[in-house]
């Protein structure tokens, strides 16, 4: 028994001898090693591989913490508040700018983000109270209008959303195509139906329209613009499309992106609206029955809008607070070398679509990449963009005020939108106060 | 030392030993139950944002928010107990037919209990994700038969009532066989002698289904019906995956609203309020068919 005894006090003894030397260890290495937050995403994985290259090259051990993209903003928001030492560099985007700006680290020291885009990296965006900037960008996203080029030349192409309905209706009649029209509709994928046929046709979530600065949307009451004609023109155009002119199926008000995607790369729809970089998914001959027969243009507009219309946000990089001063000044040498690592962001291109965050590389790739060039003309130089979300801490909220709104329009009789659209309105507006 | 001998005498050796036993899960309890639904509680009185918590004692406007909000009262509550009866009765009538079947034993009977028991296995999300495809408009193979057989395929998912008949088509999938395992072995634990005395009087099936195999029966149905339906009362993840609670919030549950406040919002506190509502309301309702198993028993 005495045995016994002595045998299970040795055990614990080398036991926590091992823990403790375990320990130390892991934190003398701390110095060397940055632990990565992220999604895994096309992007975000070429971005990562960058990191890697960069840590083989200067000792450091690159190490990666993937967390699913349906809890990140708040497994990564909960990190963040309890200071916790669980990330060096986490995954950052322009919807929760403004929900983390206070428990991010300024990186207006980072030399290198002189070469990012300016719009993308707007003090409205990423900016702490202080004015400091609290993100290094990653990759350019953004949403752009595909078409077939097998169904539609480019001179038939649709200007405005009339056009989208008439040409639709002509490939439908003539056997060509099941659908003209396949979006995302439901909540979280409002871009890819609501949000661009709304800002096509000079419309918005929150009165003035286009407005981003919160204290004169404050000053006007978060007033929300549903009850405004414009929207009802675009709830009446896609009850329309789904409905009348059948030209989207009725199952899209409960699509996501990856419904609609399957839909346009099935073959079933002549034009959608979608992540820029899905281009090489839906020009993969193994995944898309459409390969090679897709093409990007700007989108119809509105009766309200006579000039085209994009939007062009950026994924980022951010470091939290609460990582010790060493390893935030190793995450920044990291990041700022990575905008000048050429061939890592050309590959990143590569593998993405997504203009690399480097700006002076775009007009490099375009010289010999058509895709490049087509991005440019019609979203990258368009004059007057549009910012995709709004920057206060009760967006979400907002976002799906919004969307239960508008799907209730939708789906509702066609007589009754105008009743959904202001049952909606107050909700929004009070969600966003 | 006087206090150490009064808690001597007051437990024995065997209860400190017992005590000893059950006191590393109830630290885990206290740890991971007790503590978190004490920081909710206390948060549900607070200014309590996710991202920003100021932690500013807000008294009970949350539960004022919760409890005089619209769309908890006409449609979250409405939808949770519709979903709460109709999952459990549904799964319960499918679950006893299927016992009744089971337990008259014939060739195969096994393979075929096995099999039905294999919705048990799958996760609801795979589950949810998988029913989620096949009733796809486009895609999905219901619409397909449907249409095969000369009928429209309809947008399952994009309405209420059909998007919410789809989770409870689900839901009942998924939980048909645990109704049908715990009532096959309550069949099988039924006295034999009342069965042979209604044979001999050559008593109908449903007579003596009616008469003797429900009555016998019911306190296993009362105890799988109360534990059921308070374990649909905060089903989250089949819905979640099917519908995120649309079309425009009209196939939401109480589970959904908490969350969307909580973690969508990020708003702890009213998503903790909401919580604590919603934990309330159980508990009545738990009472209230505790009581009602009670009678049953005594009957």
């Amino acid at each position: 028994m005495k045995w016994f005894k002595t045998s299970i006090i040795k055990t614990w003894v080398v036991a926590c001898a091992a823990g403790i030397s375990l320990t130390a260890g892991a934190a003398m290495a701390q110095d060397k090693e940055l632990r990565i937050g992220y999604q895994p995403n096309p992007i975000q994985d070429a971005s990562i591989a960058m990191m890697e290259k960069w840590g083989a090259k200067n000792g450091v051990k690159i190490t990666k913490i993937p967390n699913s993209y349906g809890v990140y903003v708040e497994k990564m928001t909960a990190s963040l508040t309890s200071n916790s030492d669980q990330y060096d560099v986490i995954w950052h985007n322009d919807d929760w700018g403004q929900l983390w700006a206070h428990l991010l680290e300024p990186t207006d020291d980072i030399e290198s983000l002189k070469y990012a885009d300016k719009w993308g990296m707007a003090g409205i965006i990423f900016n702490n109270a202080q004015g400091q900037n609290t993100v290094v960008p990653m990759g350019q996203t953004f949403g752009v209008f595909y078409y077939r080029t097998d169904l539609v030349s480019e001179s038939e192409l649709p200007r405005t959303l009339d056009d989208l309905v008439k040409i639709s209706k002509k490939l439908q009649a003539e056997g060509k195509v099941k659908f003209g029209y396949v979006g995302g509709m439901a909540m979280n994928h409002t871009w890819f139906t609501w949000f661009w046929s709304m800002w096509s046709n000079n419309c918005d979530v929150l009165l003035p329209v286009f407005e981003r600065a919160n204290a004169k949307l404050a000053a006007n009451n978060w007033k929300s613009a549903l009850e405004e004609p414009c929207m009802r023109q675009a709830a009446e155009f896609w009850w329309d499309a789904i409905n009348t002119h059948k030209i989207s199926p009725r199952g899209m008000p409960a699509y996501d992106r990856n419904e609609a995607n399957a839909v346009f790369m099935a073959g079933d729809a002549a034009f959608t609206v979608g992540d820029s970089v899905y281009w090489a998914t839906f020009n993969d001959p193994a995944k898309s029955k459409v390969a090679g027969k897709v093409n990007i243009t700007f989108f119809p507009l509105g009766p309200n809008r006579n000039e085209p219309m994009a939007w062009n946000d950026i994924w980022g990089w951010a470091i939290p607070k609460s990582v010790p001063a060493e390893r935030k000044a190793l995450a920044k040498r990291m990041l700022s070398d990575m905008m000048l690592d050429e061939e890592g962001q050309r590959e990143l291109w590569k593998r993405t679509g997504a203009p690399p965050p480097n700006k002076e590389l775009w007009d490099k790739i375009a010289k010999d990449d058509v895709f490049m060039q087509q991005l440019k003309k019609f979203n990258l130089d368009v004059t007057n963009k549009v910012r995709s979300a709004y920057y206060f801490e009760k967006w979400p909220g907002v976002h799906k005020a919004f969307s239960d709104a508008v799907i209730k329009a939708v789906t509702g009789s066609r007589e009754d939108i105008p009743k959904a659209l202001a049952a909606g309105a107050s909700l929004v507006t009070n969600a966003a106060k | 030392m006087k206090v150490l001998g009064q808690s001597r005498r007051r437990f024995g050796e065997q209860e400190r030993f017992m005590l000893l036993l059950i006191t590393p899960a109830a630290l885990l309890m206290a740890l991971f139950q007790v503590l978190p639904i004490a920081i909710g509680a206390n948060a549900s009185f607070r200014d309590w944002a996710l991202n920003n918590p100021k932690k500013t004692w807000v008294g009970l406007s949350h539960y004022i928010d919760v409890i005089t909000d619209p769309a908890f009262l006409q449609v979250v509550l409405p939808n949770t107990f519709l979903f709460m009866a109709v999952s459990v009765a549904g799964a319960l009538a499918i679950g006893l037919c299927l016992a009744l079947v089971l337990n008259r034993g014939f060739r195969g009977q096994k393979l075929v209990q096995t099999m039905l028991l294999l919705p048990l296995m799958v996760a609801p999300v795979i589950a949810a994700i998988m029913m989620r495809w096949m009733f796809n408009d486009q895609f999905g193979i219901v619409n397909v038969v449907l249409e095969a057989i000369g009928i429209e395929g309809q947008p399952w998912m994009a309405q209420r009532w059909s998007a919410f008949g789809v989770i409870l088509l689900t839901d009942i999938w998924l939980w048909t066989p645990w109704f049908m395992l715990l009532l096959l072995a309550g069949l099988q634990s039924l006295p034999k002698e009342p069965f042979e005395a209604a044979a001999i009087d050559g008593t109908t099936s449903w007579r003596v289904f009616r008469y003797l195999t429900l009555p016998m029966l019911r306190p296993v149905i009362v105890v799988c019906v109360v534990i059921r339906s308070i374990d649909a009362f905060r089903t989250f993840d089949i819905v979640w995956t099917l519908t995120g609670g649309g079309p425009a919030r009209s196939t939401e549950l109480f589970s959904l609203y908490a969350y969307v406040h909580a973690f969508l919002n990020l708003d702890f506190g009213k998503g903790s309020a909401a919580a604590i509502v919603g934990a309330v309301i159980i508990l009545v309702v738990g009472l209230l068919l505790y009581r009602l198993m009670d009678r049953v028993m005594k009957v």
